[in-house]
């Protein structure tokens, strides 16, 4: 098995959607790792398409993308060995009486065969990955019952209670409160820093994480650029995605970018 | 008390009904929790009017002498695994939605075979089609106890032991499938299991018992329970409940118990939503409680809430 440095990486990458219509095309990419990688580009610019596809969710239409050097078609399993994914938060059922243990336990037992009793280390690690977002104390309450921000923290403590070189957030930060954003982003901060892990965050505001992205993908159905953070913060650059609105904001020596887009997609 | 454990040991068919009730409110505590949780509480009659069809089938193939050994139960069998099948792939997305309508669809087509075949088959046969449906918990005869008895085995071990896969299937498709769980089977399988017993209990006990008793029980745990393991259990006690009043009140007055036992449960339904409302009044007041007293402590000095910036920018 070789796993080669490169850890991202798409040839000629076509999907479509269900109905026919062009999602991405012709994405061309290579991004070494370990790397620090946010994937950014207005509502409906096939971000989480990106990432679905990349983990074999989503069939390629043409071309190939591929995580760690594996194929997401023909080695999905390799891919999702690695892999733990943190899905946009409404696609998790509100409609099941989990506990908050019980879904951030899902991160490690979803690794393991079944029966997937939970063992006291797991157990132990997951409420250590909750005390990485300040979620410990609710433990034992009901999922369905915590607010958006808190919610989306437990599941970012799934993925870090949970085994795999590489986590993969899909808009972690859309629609959460100050207080759970800053969290959730020193919580990734400090694990990407202690552990030999990647991350690849999907996000409509790079703003937030613009200090620790270390590449960047930016994305309108296709790559329009792919560098460091204050690379990609190109006037040029970003009005042609953004529109005529987008802005570039110098603050302490980095470059912000703002604009009028927010929110998630809800393609696919 | 000693005179209704008599009348129990003497009385065969009450026998088979109670072991009937139990293996019933068994079947619901480990295929309705689920269905219910999945959002498909409406294929349990989905799948007992699809199996109509396919006893209309068997019945059909048997007459016509196409296949005389097609018996009509395995036509029933076999639209249950359609209707599974057909609703597992629409939700294969995981969208609890769409496999709704995929069951609504489904089940409208297996009734329009089963009406279009009547016409092909001897009016004589004809009410043993419908016979499938009411079915009656105090006519159980001996081989209608033992089907039942396998069938609720045979689930009870499959859901002891996937239990998690069928809830994380449920919870999270997507994160399921990523993490590299084989999501898709667990989800064919619970629709399948949980179609082949809703199929087969219809069989035995009849169509009004089946969906009152898989569905409106596991509905109301669900509203006020906070636990899964706590939900499988409320269903089983509210079922089994709900039966047992039922056989018991049809020995008092002339009742069917199914239709007690459904209208039972169903009230439980409404009980829950009235306490979960109730619950839920008590946390919002007390949530807003603790709102207000944030707004009435002064604001921190030490805070900068916002600098300059470009006009007309909102962010």
């Amino acid at each position: 098995m070789t796993e080669s440095d490169i850890l991202f990486k798409s040839e000629n990458l076509w999907v479509k959607y269900p109905n026919g219509e062009v999602a991405l095309h012709d994405v061309d990419f290579e991004i070494e790792g370990p790397s620090f990688i946010a994937v950014i580009g207005p509502n409906g610019s096939g971000k989480s398409t990106l990432v679905k596809t990349a983990l074999g969710l989503l069939k390629p239409y043409r071309g190939h993308i591929s995580l760690f050097g594996f194929d997401s078609m023909k080695e999905t399993g390799e891919i999702r060995r690695r892999v733990r994914y943190v899905p946009q938060r409404d696609r998790i059922d509100l409609n099941i009486p989990m506990k908050v243990i019980d879904i951030v336990l899902m991160g490690r037992l979803l690794k393991k065969s079944p029966p997937r009793i939970a063992s006291s280390k797991d157990k132990r690690l997951s409420m250590e990955a909750l005390e990485k977002v300040n979620m410990d104390e609710l433990w034992k309450r009901p999922f369905p019952e915590l607010s958006g921000g808190q919610r989306q923290r437990v599941l970012v403590a799934r993925a870090l209670a949970s085994e795999g070189q590489l986590l993969l957030l899909d808009e972690p930060l859309a629609g959460t409160d100050v207080e759970s954003q800053n969290m959730i982003v020193e919580a990734l901060r400090r694990y990407h820093e202690e552990n030999d892990v990647s991350v690849i965050m999907v996000t409509h505001d790079l703003n937030p994480v613009h200090t620790l992205v270390q590449d960047v993908l930016l994305l309108q159905n296709t790559v329009i650029g792919v560098g460091t953070p204050c690379s990609i913060m190109d006037p040029e650059l970003l009005q042609k995605v953004y529109g005529p609105d987008a802005r570039v904001v110098e603050y302490a020596g980095h470059r912000y970018c703002v604009t009028r887009d927010s929110g998630i997609d809800r393609h696919a | 008390m000693l005179e209704i454990i008599e009348i129990i040991l003497t009385t065969p068919f009450l026998q088979r009904a109670l072991i009937g009730a139990v293996l019933v409110a068994l079947v619901a505590s480990s295929s309705g929790t689920f269905l219910v949780f999945r959002g498909l509480s409406f294929m349990t009659a989905g799948v007992a009017h699809a199996a109509l069809g396919g006893a209309a089938l068997g019945l059909f193939l048997q007459e016509s002498g196409l296949i005389p050994w097609f018996d009509p139960i395995l036509g029933a069998l076999l639209f249950a695994v359609f209707v599974a099948l057909v609703t597992g792939y629409a939700g294969e997305s995981g969208i609890a939605q769409k496999m709704e309508v995929a069951v609504g669809v489904s089940f409208a087509l297996s009734m329009s075979i089963a009406v279009f075949l009547m016409y092909y088959i001897p009016p004589t046969q004809v009410p043993q089609i419908w016979g499938y449906l009411i079915g009656d918990i105090l006519l159980l005869d001996n081989f209608d106890v033992v089907m039942l008895a396998l069938t609720a085995l045979t689930l009870v071990i499959i859901t002891a032991v996937f239990n998690k896969e069928f809830v994380y299937v449920s919870v999270d498709m997507e994160g399921s499938l990523a993490h590299g769980m084989n999501a898709r089977a667990y989800h064919y399988l619970m629709l399948i299991t949980s179609a082949l017993a809703i199929a087969l209990a219809t069989k035995a006990v009849g169509a009004i018992l089946v969906y009152a008793i898989l569905v409106a029980p596991a509905a109301a745990s669900n509203e006020v329970l906070s636990s899964v393991r706590g939900v499988v259990l409320g269903v089983f006690v509210v079922a089994l409940l709900s039966e047992l009043a039922g056989i018991a009140s049809s020995f008092a007055f002339r009742a069917s118990p199914s239709a007690i036992a459904g209208i039972l449960a169903a009230m439980s339904y409404v009980v829950a939503m009235q306490i979960k409302r109730h619950r839920e009044r008590i946390r919002v007041s007390r949530q807003t409680e603790m709102k207000h007293s944030r707004i009435d402590r002064p604001f921190p000095e030490d805070k900068v809430v916002a600098t300059a910036g470009s006009p007309g920018d909102d962010e």
